[in-house]
């Protein structure tokens, strides 16, 4: 038994490394869910985009140009975050701004061409070919423990995930709990109408919302990219149908579900590949995920939909 | 009035129709769909790079039956659900001959549209089995070995010459990957090898540390993994980001410069089947020469096999003509001089015999052939 522990650990660090990514995006999703009742499907690009300019970011700096390697990775985040922040507000007031008093299903759509034509968009420009990212963070943790010396290791790159991830959500956290826009955005959520009645410039807070999302994503991609090594423009498609889940799971429109659903999503995975098998680690996540809806339909941390006679 | 202003469009129709027949010059169209988009694409690159430069150079030397060849690009994105849109477009162009798709996944589904089509197609990447054995083609052909000889070629230099104790084998779960991973693990039981686990994983997913780390409380002596370039590179990464220092081993559809990219170091010691280096093979030199003329480059596992098709086909239409009837009865009757050797075709296009070889890689990412 004491065998298992090791293992058990090594999986451990491995599915929360995971469930931060889904974490940080599904944030995107939920938030935008919470104020509009919009599933925004192009949330996953906005993350394959922040891993690009990341990427190029880091190109146009160049490796062996001498500046410190967290000084680059800092200048990679800043950048991805702002030119994905500007992307975040142009899609909401391309695709779905002009929708907004239409029938439900047509903003969908709109988002599903959204996410093609990013896509295309940056296989246009960097080719759609996979790209190599040059590890910066090597190195990593390790210990050995139990009795057959298994040695757990930590790479430095998924740590970095993990501690930033919680930074992350920590500062999300204080900044809706605290601040005025925060606020301003729950109360948007609440009841949109009736927060524009009472002043509030809900167009504002749409558009802080989609860029919030889209810098969260960001910071996911530009992390991903360096702990991965391998980008190309269809990794936001994969990644967003897993975020979506975990933010379904996690309850959509809750942003702390948002991040439970990512940890719990990444742990399942991750232990269903370990224990079960790998060929079947996503059937065992969307077999939880099917198991949770029946049983809450609005997810671990949803509210119930209260109708309002 | 009205009635010139109908018969006016209608006449010029015909009249645009009757001269652009008049001045249509014949060309000999070839068909050439493979990957152009998708983590794949450089297989496409290097059948282009083969099969262009043939074309070029025929088609300097006056071309075939004094017709122009005319290649056509068309894009497979390495995708069993763009097999046969792609292959309906070959056929739509008015292509009868076709240098064919790179995965296998994709020209299975493919074969039935040029079988019944009656187009001669000649792949010169895809290796499964299944591609010829489902329907057992008149007019579907290969220029390179199959899965089921390259499994055993890589199963016996296991058992002969890496004597491991534990083996764990790892496939993509698609045609080609685990095609060839159940060969070797075929040829592995019956050597009597211990094979510890026999796994998929998913293709396009980014993170497998999961079962990198299942193959670090295992502790096996080898790896095999069936599949390609884009899995490997993130599963040698990751395999030594974790510290699991096993070597690897796969097939051809791994081994190219982008996996070098992927990898980085991780890619030190890992062993791979492909097609014995022709750029190497005596009586080249010129074909060598020409691809340094037309710039481009005749490394890759497929680029020779797609040169040596367009040789095949070439050979085919100048002694029987372009009926691909009888150009496909040629091709199943004669033997060929290419550059990737004598080509003898049996009853439903494989290979009579098709050269392996393994390559071992260094952490630059060279290869060096190790075997034979």
């Amino acid at each position: 038994m004491s065998d298992l522990l090791p293992l058990l650990t090594q999986q451990l660090f491995n599915g929360l490394s995971l469930g931060a990514i889904y974490a940080l995006i599904a944030i995107g999703y939920t938030m935008v869910y919470g104020i509009i009742g919009m599933i925004n499907f192009a949330h996953g690009e906005i993350y394959m985009i922040g891993a690009y300019v990341g990427l190029v970011t880091l190109s146009a700096i160049g490796i062996g140009s001498g500046v410190p390697i967290p000084l680059m990775i800092l200048a990679m985040l800043v950048v991805a975050v702002l030119v994905t922040a500007v992307y975040g507000f142009a899609v909401e007031k391309i695709a779905y701004a002009p929708l907004r008093n239409s029938p439900r299903l047509v903003p969908l759509i709109s988002a599903i061409g959204m996410s093609i034509f990013l896509q295309n968009w940056v296989a246009t420009g960097q080719g759609a070919r996979d790209m190599a990212v040059p590890s910066l963070v090597t190195g990593s943790l390790e210990f050995t423990m139990g009795a057959s010396d298994f040695t757990v290791t930590a790479p430095y790159s998924r740590i970095m995930i993990i501690l930033v991830t919680i930074v992350m959500m920590i500062g999300l956290s204080l900044f809706i709990k605290y601040s005025r826009t925060g606020q301003a955005s729950r109360a948007c959520s609440q009841d949109l109408r009736m927060a524009n009645l009472l002043g509030i410039d809900t167009s504002r807070i749409i558009s802080i919302t989609f860029v919030i999302g889209a810098m969260l994503a960001a910071v996911g991609g530009v992390l991903i990219a360096l702990a991965i090594g391998k980008l190309n423009p269809f990794i936001g498609f994969i990644a967003g149908i897993k975020a979506f889940t975990a933010a379904v799971l996690g309850g959509i429109g809750s942003i702390p579900g948002a991040m439970l659903g990512g940890v719990l999503l990444g742990l399942a995975e991750t232990f269903a590949a370990a224990f079960i098998s790998s060929q079947y680690k996503d059937i065992v996540a969307f077999m939880l995920l099917v198991l949770i809806l029946l049983f809450r339909p609005t997810g671990l941390l949803g509210k119930p939909e209260v109708e309002k006679v | 009035m009205k009635l010139t202003l109908r018969i006016t469009p209608i006449l010029l129709a015909f009249g645009a129709m009757a001269l652009a027949a008049g001045t249509q010059a014949e060309t000999l169209k070839i068909g050439i769909p493979q990957p152009m988009t998708g983590p794949n694409t450089q297989y496409g690159d290097q059948i282009q790079a083969g099969a262009l430069t043939a074309i070029d150079a025929m088609n300097e030397a006056g071309g075939i039956k004094g017709m122009q060849i005319e290649a056509l690009l068309i894009d497979d994105g390495c995708e069993p659900k763009q097999a046969v849109p792609a292959a309906n477009r070959v056929v739509n162009s008015g292509a009868q001959f076709a240098v064919a798709h790179a995965c296998s996944g994709t020209t299975v589904p493919a074969v039935n549209v040029y079988e019944q089509e009656g187009i001669v197609a000649i792949t010169p990447g895809a290796t499964s089995p299944l591609v010829t054995d489902t329907i057992k083609p008149h007019y579907f052909f290969r220029t390179i070995g199959r899965d089921d000889q390259q499994g055993p070629f890589a199963g016996r230099y296991i058992i002969e010459q890496l004597k491991p104790q534990k083996v764990a084998i790892l496939h993509d779960k698609q045609t080609y990957g685990s095609g060839v991973a159940t060969q070797v693990q075929k040829t592995l039981e019956q050597g009597g090898i211990n094979i510890a686990m026999f796994e998929g994983i998913n293709v396009g997913d980014s993170d497998y540390s999961a079962v990198i780390s299942k193959l670090k409380a295992l502790g096996p002596d080898l790896v095999y993994f069936g599949g390609y370039h884009p899995e490997l590179g993130l599963l040698l990464r990751q395999a030594r980001e974790q510290g699991l220092a096993v070597q690897f081993m796969g097939p051809e559809g791994v081994a190219n410069k982008d996996l070098a990219a992927i990898a980085g170091p991780a890619i030190d010691r890992l062993l791979t089947t492909l097609p014995a280096d022709f750029t190497k093979r005596e009586g080249n030199e010129a074909v060598l020469e020409q691809f340094k003329k037309y710039n481009r480059s005749p490394d890759g596992a497929f680029t020779m096999t797609a040169y040596a098709a367009m040789q095949i086909l070439a050979d085919a239409i100048n002694a029987v003509g372009t009926d691909p009837a009888k150009v496909a009865d040629y091709m199943h009757e004669n033997s060929f001089d290419t550059v990737i050797g004598k080509v003898d075709y049996d009853a439903k296009g494989d290979l009579k015999q098709f050269e392996f070889a393994v390559f071992q890689w260094d952490a630059d990412g060279n290869m060096t052939q190790i075997q034979p």
